[in-house]
């Protein structure tokens, strides 16, 4: 939690977001990264996504801001970070990954801060723009969202030590794995629901009796 | 920000106005539900448009039968004479349409050129030229007869059949039987024919075919071409055949232009304005959509959304045309530009609900309907609210903005959310050079292009009033810049001399 005020952690982020191999190889290495950090770069995407999706100018936003729902969408964007994180260490754990839980954590939300730097100015630069100068504002956000997973999956390289091949074929690994995650925790909830009205039931008859 | 509370605030608006308005349609005698699309494809109900206005039955013209199955109606634009094809009794009942009186019955007649009395069989179409004569739809005995106007009377003047046509391309015994027609200034005759995809036959009064008028793409599915390609010869004669879809209804406009409707698959198009040259002219909306009811995914899928069958159109003046749906019983009115106006109608039992509406026409402002299961034909009137969109839709056809905004503005009154009211309003301010105001409108009518177009001329303006600040600023700037780099070097070299 200390890491949250320590400005040489704050600087160490973008320290990574400009040299991401040197950075991403102190965090594995050197315990130059921060958990808390990046959670707090997560939840900082979340807020500017949502922003986003309800505040950009209806001249580049296809989406009903009537179905935003801010909370939500940041639940849900803090879940499947926490998702992908758990697949991609289930995955690696088994390919020889050298990258810990707390890594795969830290560089996944290190690798959101050009996202979170560009989407609120980019936002803000849709007020003023007319159709056929939306082109300003795309670029802004898919610059910032390629530059995003261009170093993550430079983060997910060093991490574990990996060459650029095989980092493609874990990251397909773990897209399967998020599913294989999902089915299970889905069938969980379902035999557990079962499970619970199962003895609701017999507490009913017993009651009833 | 402004238009994003506006936006807010509207969709406040929306949510009173829906709640109130699902108490008042329980309580409101009309037999069909108004609605409208708005910009994010929700349904959004408004007030009616048209209401049910009385019918034209046999009682009502003083027939000894009541009517049969109405299957065309044809308004003359001048006279306001109403023709009315009845199917079943085999005849063209003649009604004048300022008071809804009988004015006559064709139903024998004397066919100069066999010299004897003929009849009508099953007539499915009728139409009125200019030139004062009333073409006949002869269905049931394979021809297409023409009558001459002499006062009150039709007098035989010929007609059209099979043997008579003069073509290379139709086929000899051509299977002749005409479902609509309709005719232009020139005299030349456009009839949709029985099972015919090709398109609308363009015809000669003296027979001359010049042509089919009008082609409808056929939409085949990448799927369905995949199949298409890895079948044999013999699977592929076996299968389905891709054919066009039929042309369904016909109306001319008076600049000479041919709408025409057709049964359309993908529920994006299912009307064609066709130019001289049988070309498509048609101007779309903002949804790209002029086929009724949105292909929707909500939840209202079956009673609001999915394709039409569109029956006819009819052109109602100002760019303005309706279509009617056979699947739903709705009418849908479009202005010029191919933006949904109003939806009215419905299926059901009640007056002013149709169990298999077939033909459309717009008498003045009143609409008329007819059903072939129903022995009348439906007089529906506008309300306040349809005049007023009529009007405004008018005034900006004329090119008469100031009116518009007024007639829009009072359309706001009674329909809040009514996006198209918004941009009319927009547009108009647009044009006056208010492009702040217009800015407001044009965003609450989610108009993109025209909110662009605004903001452009806006910022424009606002450089051009402010460009000596701006530039003199910036040259202040640069100015000290140099300046202060110019007076560091002097002092630098200073103390390097020292």
């Amino acid at each position: 939690m200390k890491d949250l005020f320590s400005a040489e952690k704050w600087k160490y982020v973008f320290y990574c977001v400009s040299h991401p191999s040197d950075g991403f190889y102190e965090v594995r290495h050197r315990e130059r990264g921060s958990v808390a950090i990046a959670w707090v770069m997560i939840l900082l995407f979340g807020i500017s996504y949502t922003i986003n999706r309800l505040c950009a100018s209806f001249i580049v936003n296809d989406t009903d801001p009537r179905s935003v729902d801010t909370l939500m969408e940041i639940e849900g964007v803090l879940l499947l970070f926490l998702l992908l994180s758990i697949a991609n260490w289930s995955v690696t754990c088994l390919l020889n990954g050298e990258g810990r839980l707390k890594d795969i954590m830290t560089i996944m939300g290190y690798s959101m801060t050009p996202c979170v730097l560009c989407f609120i100015p980019a936002t803000i630069v849709s007020q003023f723009v007319a159709q056929n100068e939306e082109v300003f504002y795309n670029i802004i956000i898919w610059l910032s969202v390629a530059y995003s997973i261009i170093i993550m999956l430079i983060g997910i390289m060093i991490i574990h030590n990996y060459t650029l091949g095989k980092t493609l074929i874990t990251i397909l690994l773990t897209f399967f794995a998020l599913l294989v995650i999902l089915f299970v925790i889905m069938m969980v909830y379902s035999l557990v629901g079962q499970v619970i009205t199962f003895f609701q039931s017999v507490y009913l008859e017993l009651y009833f009796r | 920000m402004n238009s994003k509370s506006n936006l807010i605030s509207k969709f406040i608006v929306v949510v009173l106005v829906l709640s109130v308005m699902v108490q008042t349609a329980l309580a409101d005698t009309l037999p069909y539900v108004t609605y409208n699309f708005d910009y994010w494809e929700d349904v959004v109900y408004t007030p009616a448009a048209y209401v049910p206005d009385g019918s034209i039955t046999g009682d009502s013209l003083g027939l000894d039968a009541p009517l049969g199955a109405i299957y065309d109606i044809f308004v003359s634009p001048e006279d306001k004479t109403i023709y009315l094809c009845d199917y079943t009794n085999n005849c063209i009942v003649v009604v004048d349409g300022k008071d809804y009186s009988l004015i006559t019955v064709i139903d024998e007649f004397y066919n100069s050129e066999t010299g004897s009395t003929d009849t009508l069989l099953n007539p499915q179409g009728v139409y009125f030229s200019d030139s004062g004569y009333l073409y006949v739809c002869d269905t049931g005995n394979h021809r297409l007869l023409y009558f001459e106007k002499q006062d009150k009377d039709f007098v035989y003047a010929g007609h059209l059949e099979s043997s008579m046509i003069k073509s290379d391309i139709l086929p000899e015994n051509y299977a002749f039987e005409p479902l609509k027609v309709c005719v232009d200034s020139a005299e030349r005759i456009y009839i949709i024919n029985l099972n015919e995809f090709q398109g609308i036959l363009q015809l000669e009064r003296d027979g001359t075919f010049n042509g089919y008028f009008g082609t409808i793409n056929v939409n085949i599915s990448l799927w369905d071409k995949f199949w298409k390609t890895i079948s044999t010869q013999a699977q592929r004669s076996k299968g389905s055949m891709y054919v066009p879809t039929e042309y369904t209804g016909i109306d001319i406009d008076d600049d000479g232009f041919l709408y025409a409707s057709y049964l359309d698959t993908t529920g994006m198009q299912a009307v064609m304005r066709l130019n001289s040259k049988g070309g498509d002219v048609i101007r779309k909306g903002a949804n790209e959509n002029v086929g009724g009811d949105i292909v929707g995914t909500g939840a209202a899928i079956n009673l609001y959304c999915g394709t039409n069958k569109i029956q006819d159109v009819v052109y109602c003046g100002e760019g303005m045309y309706s279509i009617l749906d056979n699947l739903r019983g709705r009418i849908f009115t479009y202005d010029s530009e191919g933006n949904l106006l109003y939806i009215y109608g419905g299926m059901g039992a009640q007056d002013g609900t149709f169990s298999s509406p077939r033909s459309i026409e717009a008498n003045g402002s009143q609409r008329l309907v007819c059903d072939i299961n129903r022995n009348e034909v439906y007089i529906f009137s506008p309300t306040e609210y349809g005049r007023l969109i009529n009007e405004a839709v008018a005034c900006r056809y004329d090119g008469d903005e100031s009116q518009a905004v007024e007639k829009w503005s009072e359309v706001l009154v009674l329909n809040e959310n009514f996006e198209q009211a918004y941009i009319g309003i927009g547009k108009a301010y647009l044009n006056s050079g208010d492009y702040k105001t217009a800015m407001d409108y044009l965003s609450l009518g989610m108009s993109r292009s025209y909110y662009s177009i605004a903001y452009k001329r806006f910022r424009n303006e606002l450089l051009k009033d402010n460009f000596n600040w701006i530039f003199g600023t910036i040259l202040v700037l640069l100015v000290g810049i140099l300046g202060f780099r110019f007076y560091k070097k002097v002092k630098n070299r200073k103390y390097d001399d020292d």
